[in-house]
């Protein structure tokens, strides 16, 4: 059996001397910079293409496709806010999304402080039943759903989308304030219990405000996806005066007849809302996509 | 607080009923409305396994199922590949990280819906901005009806994807990036390991769970793929882009064949559960080797 000794006699090199000078290498790295914002533009150029399209006449964006439009017009905004009866269907997202993202933030916390604080076998049963939920493509339970929502009298109901987005979203917003409240120290709640504190005033004046940034990172990320869900919607809701943005977007879509500047001015009042909320809390946004990673 | 056994039961209540109720129940439901005939409210006897034997003749099933594996595989393997080259650049240049990561993370803001409409207008046969842009660099020949032409309409689909999604999975191996401690990477340094030396023996290593994670993620994301074929090209030209989830809503919505268009969404279930659950062992037991 050969055992191979650690080579005392090697020397420690020293890093190889970079041989570019220093100006040089501050050019190059000058250079990867400017190469990366490049490749970012290329990224963004199709939405800056399609906000200034959606400025523009269709004559002017054939004549100009890709240059700098002769004038200026925010005539087919109007045409599209009401075309679309904007108001109402901003009313509506903003009700379907609110109400989900806080149905699922109230009963996944509630779930979740039991789940990352006692391991029995049936408490990790039903956590395994929820990680198994991510993978359920919403299109295997989407028939049943629409006949059990039917058969409750819920059909074409804010509440039926509002339960079925929240119960879609529940696996992932456990699964996240559990790994979360795993890293926060039991102290507190402990504290609580000595003061003579029940499980619901220590669940509302200690678990919640500790969740509190968790929280804030779930209903962005639960906002995204609800706000920009197609599918739910467009098979749950029927009557035009319910719709959510992204199905009239969609409807107009499918309704009118080819027409750049009608229908971009639809997608980009449909995008930018979220848009503007990702530029303002884009930290959370960061810390949502990337909780699966550090905590996985 | 000590929880006891009935307070922590009940608890969990209220989201394990909502779960049960809206996921779970219809779930089962479906696999047992596979097994019937069911064809909108009408019928709904048993037929056992006959919904299968079909959809395993269908042309029209076998063209999604091989479209959906194709896509998938292209979308995981490009996607990953940019994503991972993207996140090294931004890892490698601090001082304009923030915004460029800003800038790529836009597209995974918008709706399927909205990437779907945009697509389709920068891809438009007549004048649309993709053909201009190829004209400005003299490339007249290889001008085509991206969406309109059965060879390159699920690759055209295919690209929209890779594009709203680039920034997402460039942004989770970056977060893996700046999570190896920064005495191992000055250690690689000293060692003289810089370059592809120091990507192979250090990073690739150490960015294990982050393989995991955006593999998993762009595996399930893009074998469900529903939105950008049923609004980009409505499944055409001749099948090439349909989909799995496109074929259950077309069967199930359109045509009102509940059970058929359901047994069809518990072959998509079996294919993501079995995908799933080999990607996360295969790739789980990497990350520990490593």
């Amino acid at each position: 059996m050969t055992l191979t000794a650690p080579s005392t006699t090697r020397a420690v090199s020293p890093a190889p001397a970079d041989t570019a000078p220093r100006r040089r290498r501050r050019l190059r790295s000058a250079g990867s910079h400017i190469g990366l914002l490049m490749v970012t533009l290329v990224v963004v150029a199709p939405i800056l293409l399609m906000v200034k399209v959606s400025l523009q006449s269709d004559a002017d964006f054939a004549a100009h496709p890709l240059s700098w439009p002769s004038h200026w017009s925010l005539h087919n905004y109007v045409a599209a806010v009401h075309a679309m009866n904007y108001g109402r269907s901003l009313y509506n997202t903003v009700l379907i999304t609110g109400g989900a993202a806080a149905l699922v933030v109230l009963t996944g916390s509630l779930a979740a402080w039991p789940m990352s604080r006692i391991s029995r076998r049936w408490t990790r049963t039903v956590y395994q039943l929820f990680v198994a939920g991510l993978t359920v493509p919403v299109f295997v339970m989407i028939t049943p759903l629409y006949m059990f929502m039917r058969d409750l009298g819920l059909l074409d109901s804010y509440a039926s989308v509002i339960l079925a987005e929240a119960a879609i979203s529940l696996p992932f917003a456990v699964l996240f304030f559990t790994s979360f409240l795993r890293s926060v120290p039991v102290d507190l709640e402990e504290a609580a219990a000595i003061d003579g504190a029940g499980p619901l005033r220590t669940y509302w004046h200690v678990i919640l405000p500790v969740l509190r940034p968790a929280s804030a990172t779930l209903v962005i990320t639960l906002t995204l996806a609800i706000w920009n869900d197609l599918v739910i919607p467009l098979v749950l809701l029927t009557s035009d005066a319910k719709q959510t943005m992204t199905l009239d977007v969609y409807s107009t879509i499918g309704t009118h007849a080819y027409s750049t500047s009608q229908l971009l001015p639809t997608v980009v009042l449909g995008t930018v809302p979220l848009l503007i909320v990702f530029l303002v809390l884009q930290r959370h946004i960061v810390a949502g996509i990337t909780a699966g990673v550090s905590k996985g | 607080m000590r929880l006891t056994t009935r307070s922590a039961a009940l608890l969990m209540l209220p989201a394990t009923a909502l779960y049960a109720l809206f996921v779970i129940y219809p779930t089962i439901r479906s696999v047992l409305l596979s097994l019937t005939d069911a064809h909108g409210v009408i019928g709904g006897s048993f037929v056992g396994l006959d919904n299968y034997r079909e959809a395993f003749q269908d042309p029209q099933v076998l063209a999604a199922l091989k479209n959906t594996l194709v896509y998938t595989v292209v979308v995981v393997v490009v996607q990953n590949a940019l994503g991972l080259g993207i996140a090294y650049w931004l890892y490698n240049s601090p001082a304009v990280r923030s915004i460029a990561r800003t800038g790529l993370l836009m597209p995974a803001m918008m709706a399927l819906v909205a990437v779907s409409y945009l697509w389709s207008f920068l891809y438009s046969p007549v004048g649309g901005p993709l053909d201009a842009v190829m004209n400005a660099l003299g490339l007249h020949g290889l001008e085509t009806s991206w969406l309109g032409d059965t060879h390159t309409a699920l690759m055209a689909i295919a690209v929209s994807y890779m594009w709203m999604y680039l920034g997402y999975t460039a942004t989770i191996y970056l977060s893996n990036y700046l999570s190896i401690p920064a005495d191992l990477m000055e250690a690689a340094a000293l060692d003289g390991a810089r370059g592809w030396t120091r990507f192979r023996r250090i990073d690739w290593p150490l960015l294990a769970p982050s393989l995991t994670v955006n593999m998993t993620l762009s595996t399930i994301g893009s074998l469900r793929v529903f939105d950008l074929p049923f609004i980009m090209t409505d499944g055409g030209p001749a099948n090439s882009t349909q989909t799995l989830s496109y074929v259950v809503f077309e069967d199930s919505f359109k045509d009102f064949r509940f059970a058929y268009g359901t047994a069809v969404a518990v072959l998509l279930l079996v294919i993501t559960v079995i995908v799933g659950v080999l990607l996360t062992t295969v790739l789980r037991r990497r990350e520990v080797a490593a």
